[in-house]
């Protein structure tokens, strides 16, 4: 099997020849640039420094000669700018506070800022502007820095401040769409694009690192108050992004066609380690409706599959998802509260695919030894892959701090059990 | 039950404030307000929170509104004649900006009857360990959530140890859990907002 028939198979809940990977095709099943560096150097790969695409998380990104090294199954289609808003082009080198040289956009480079520890960046990477990002000493991303205005107007709040960030698709992104998704298709790999434009609530989009001059509701404590002091507001929000987001998917469909597998829709966590953001009523009523729109329209004109990260202990909330439409459901945190990997496979595996929960990324992986990552993998792969619905991904990101011989024994086991 | 009460309860901020300044224009005293209808508010709130009938946005709106009423009753009180559980220094490790968690056990400790002082973000050992001196802390709450900056919760735990400082440490952030905290040698840790109140009361005994 072909990675691409690989993953259509699971998708449709059937077990393929192996399980199913991924590493690296979005901004949530990704590797940290200094891993990505290590497992290079692991597998005698050129050296040259790791390209990070994704400047928040500071994630590498798996070049083919990687990608085949690993055995992944995907090739991810990012979206032209970075969460900076910086073309993702004209690298320039830059060596990180831990002395790790890698590739970023000049633009974003040209402007960064080395002040009280750490560093600074600016919003499409001009300096002019109030900063957006700051990587502290000892942390090895850029955490978004509020940019709220004051406290809330609530007689003068108005939807469109809330809309800045998002417009019609212009025939220039959509070139550079067919362009990234016919190279994609070519490796023979399930294609798995970020669109951009459907994410309903996610917090890392209200507080955007990207807005010039950011508008309307932009912090995340303020956010999540809206969800139960503004329902109205949420509402009018989501039904106009929804709306806008099925124009422009109409018109991404009509020029990368069935290239395309996967599509990751909406990143919003509504989990906490031990609880959620919302109630079950209040998510069925106030996100439900409009990922429906988006997930309908896909589902009825495409033979894409639709991805829903949400970090936490989602559990009471997953039912209301699956029926929301979504195919896929990322990371799987196993170790958050009721998340207990065999009840989410008995409960909901012949109805959504698992995309991750392969290991735990907060104690096993960072903190644990070699042969426990090993045991957790073959654990976790024989619960999650029985009749497909499975694509083996870590839970979130793999962190800067993850010793290299952990993830090495990740996938010393990964290729074990697919041989 | 009272207007204030409810409107903390319920996290209206507005009607928190207006309710306040009626409760001191009946003759009643900031320390009376504090403990006949605030502190039962936030009491209240926590409880349904444990019993998963309401979620964080609700904290965060009872918190908001507690802070409110706060802001209008402590010019009013004299040094000395407010009656706290204890003095709180809290913050998010150095190189961690995280912050709505430490924010609303920060708000639930205040709520509740404790001083706070909180430090913000990305803080230093030295940084705890002055503020907790200069302030005569009870307490010393970490917070952490990423698992690349939770590590130097153990050094801060050590060097307020060596520090001699008589104080208790409280640990929390999404990837800790009670066997980090013990192993690191902290005295208490807690889960969510409103157990670390239960946590906090404990530490100081009350």
């Amino acid at each position: 099997m072909t990675g691409k028939e690989r993953i259509r198979t699971v998708l449709e809940h059937r077990e393929a020849d192996r399980i199913a990977v991924d590493f690296g095709t979005t901004p949530v099943t990704g590797i940290h640039c200094k891993v990505v560096e290590a497992l290079r150097r692991h597998y005698g790969l050129d050296d040259h420094p790791v390209y990070v695409h994704e400047p928040g998380q500071m994630l590498g990104y798996i070049e083919d000669d990687l990608a085949e090294a690993l055995g992944t199954d995907t090739a991810g289609c990012f979206a032209p700018k970075n969460s900076i808003g910086v073309l993702n082009k004209d690298w320039k080198e830059y060596r990180m506070p831990w002395g790790q040289v890698v590739m970023l956009p000049a633009k974003m480079v040209d402007s960064f800022t080395p002040k009280d520890g750490g560093l600074y960046t600016y919003p499409e990477g001009d300096n002019t502007l109030p900063p957006s990002g700051y990587m502290p000493e000892r942390c090895y991303f850029f955490d978004s820095i509020e940019r709220q205005q004051g406290e809330i107007d609530d007689d003068n709040l108005n939807v469109e401040d809330n809309l800045q960030e998002y417009s019609e698709i212009d025939d220039e992104t959509l070139l550079y769409w067919k362009t990234v998704t016919d190279r994609a298709a070519q490796t023979g790999r399930a294609v798995v694009a970020g669109f951009g434009g459907m994410a309903l609530g996610d917090v890392a989009r209200i507080i955007s690192m990207a807005i010039r001059e950011p508008r309307g509701i932009r912090s995340v404590a303020e956010w999540y108050m809206s969800t139960v002091c503004r329902p109205d507001y949420v509402k009018e929000l989501f039904d106009r992004i929804s709306a806008l987001a099925v124009r422009n998917l109409e018109k991404i469909h009509s020029v990368v066609g069935e290239n395309v597998d996967v599509v990751y829709v909406c990143g919003a966590d509504f989990g906490t380690q031990t609880s959620q953001f919302l109630s079950v009523e209040t998510l069925d009523e106030l996100y439900v409706p409009y990922y429906k729109r988006m997930n309908d329209w896909i589902h009825q004109n495409t033979t894409w599959k639709t991805f829903k990260h949400c970090c936490g202990a989602i559990y009471p909330l997953l039912d209301s998802l699956i029926g929301a439409g979504f195919d896929i459901i990322n990371p799987v945190q196993i170790a958050a509260k009721d998340m207990d990997p065999q009840r989410l496979k008995d409960e909901f595996g012949d109805r959504v695919t698992f995309w991750g929960g392969g290991v735990d990324t907060q104690k096993t992986l960072p903190f644990g030894t070699p042969a426990q990552v090993r045991e957790e993998v073959l654990k976790l792969c024989d619960i999650f892959s029985k009749g497909g619905g499975f694509v083996y991904n870590t839970v979130h990101n793999i962190q800067a701090n993850v010793p290299v011989e952990n993830v090495v024994a990740l996938m010393d086991t990964l290729k074990e059990i697919r041989s | 039950m009272d207007n204030l009460y409810n409107a903390i309860f319920k996290g209206l901020a507005p009607v928190a404030k207006t309710s306040v300044q009626e409760a001191l224009d009946s003759g009643k005293t900031p320390q009376e307000i504090i403990d006949a209808s605030m502190i039962p508010a936030m009491e209240a709130i926590g409880r349904e929170f444990e019993a998963g009938r309401v979620f964080v946005p609700n904290l965060l709106l009872s918190a908001r509104a507690m802070k409110g009423a706060l802001d209008i009753l402590k010019p009013l009180m004299m040094a000395g004649q407010t009656t706290t559980l204890g003095t709180v220094v809290i913050g998010t490790v150095k190189g961690d900006l995280h912050d709505i968690g430490k924010n609303l056990v920060a708000s639930m400790l205040e709520g509740r009857g404790f001083k706070v002082i909180n430090l913000g973000t990305d803080v230093s050992k030295e940084r705890f360990i002055e503020a907790a001196r200069e302030n005569e802390a009870d307490i010393i709450c970490l917070s952490a959530l990423l698992t690349t900056t939770m590590d130097y919760m153990k050094d801060i735990v050590d060097a307020v140890r060596e520090s001699g400082l008589d104080v208790k440490i409280m640990v929390g952030g999404a990837p800790l859990t009670p066997d980090f905290a013990s192993g690191i040698g902290a005295d208490g840790y807690s889960s969510n907002a409103n157990e670390a109140v239960a946590v906090a009361k404990q530490l100081v005994a009350v």
